[in-house]
């Protein structure tokens, strides 16, 4: 990076041009900076209600438990099986309708997060009555169903577990499915 | 040309559009470490050890330089580190479209259907363009005069 011209043209603020008038003052700050930034998140989580373990537990079959909201626990594809088995718990399905409606699990009520305030009155009674909750979406990389136990938690004192590799798993996996709009 | 793009207002306009992109793209992901790390494993690119550590440093290392830019402190500096940065979304973009995994790209959250596509490499590239103006004719609000 050329010189530039900002001694030729009168003093600046240090803040501004410390270092930055040459390539290594340049890339020199760019790693001070990015340091910095990672220390502040590192620093920032620590100290969060929702904090995020450094490095993520390896459950069974070492696929990976991503990191959940507090008081809301992981299901394996296993657990939701047997869940679905017991019949004691409700499964909530966070997808759109359109995906829903093309295939989920046998009993599985739709309830996207992005319509819970219009939808979830009237699944109160049905959520409310089972043991626990399980929550799934499509697959682990997707939010809805994060999200979704989020919300539920601050509304209903139920052991809830998000069902993290979701309708694809599932559906892999051959076990009971069901179409329609209907649970 | 050389004049217009060398041009202080040009250099202002870059550098916050460029600055504001990132802080809001990252000023709501900052509390939302466990969203941010199902993005980034959805994308298949980082060991799964790592992205808990990617998750909660990302959102900081993306918004402080861009806070940077827009207050107008070390802006090479800045510039160069979200090009860099840019620069790897394009790559891991470029690897997730080759491999045909349908995610989303998580770059402006909570808005939905951001996927990762031609459009992301697209806009990535433009913020590059952005960054080399910054990193090539630097300007600031705190400098009496142009860098």
């Amino acid at each position: 990076m050329a010189k530039s011209a900002s001694n030729k043209r009168g003093p600046l603020h240090p803040l501004v041009d410390t270092g930055q008038d040459t390539v290594a003052g340049v890339l020199i700050g760019s790693l001070a900076i990015l340091i910095a930034s990672a220390a502040v998140g590192l620093i920032v989580n620590h100290f969060s209600p929702r904090r995020v373990p450094l490095f993520p537990r390896v459950r069974e079959q070492e696929q990976v438990a991503l990191p959940l909201p507090p008081g809301v626990s992981s299901a394996s594809l296993g657990q939701a099986r047997a869940a679905l088995g017991s019949r004691s718990a409700v499964f909530l399905d966070a997808r759109g309708a359109a995906e829903y409606a093309h295939g989920h699990i046998p009993g599985a009520l739709n309830l996207p997060p992005k319509e819970f305030d219009a939808r979830f009155p009237e699944l109160a009674d049905k959520i409310e009555q089972a043991e626990s909750i399980v929550v799934y979406c499509q697959s682990i990389e997707c939010g809805d169903a994060v999200d979704l136990a989020d919300r539920l938690r601050e509304l209903i004192p139920r052991p809830i577990s998000v069902f993290d590799e979701g309708w694809q798993a599932w559906q892999a996996a051959h076990y009971p499915s069901t179409e329609g709009a209907r649970p | 040309m050389k004049r217009f793009l060398g041009h202080p207002i040009t250099g202002h306009v870059c550098r916050l559009l460029l600055g504001g992109a990132f802080v809001y793209a990252n000023a709501t992901k900052l509390v939302r470490a466990d969203e941010v790390a199902r993005l980034i494993y959805g994308y298949r690119i980082l060991h799964p050890d790592l992205v808990n550590l990617a998750s909660i440093a990302f959102p900081w290392v993306e918004l402080i330089p861009g806070a940077l830019l827009v207050i107008g402190i070390l802006p090479r500096s800045a510039a160069t580190l979200l090009g860099g940065l840019l620069g790897v979304f394009i790559g891991a973009a470029a690897l997730v479209m080759m491999r045909h995994i349908d995610i989303e790209c998580g770059c402006f959250l909570p808005l939905v259907g951001d996927r990762v596509d031609w459009i992301m490499i697209v806009r990535n590239a433009i913020l590059i363009l952005l960054a080399l103006q910054v990193m090539v004719w630097p300007t600031s609000f705190l400098a009496r005069r142009r860098l």
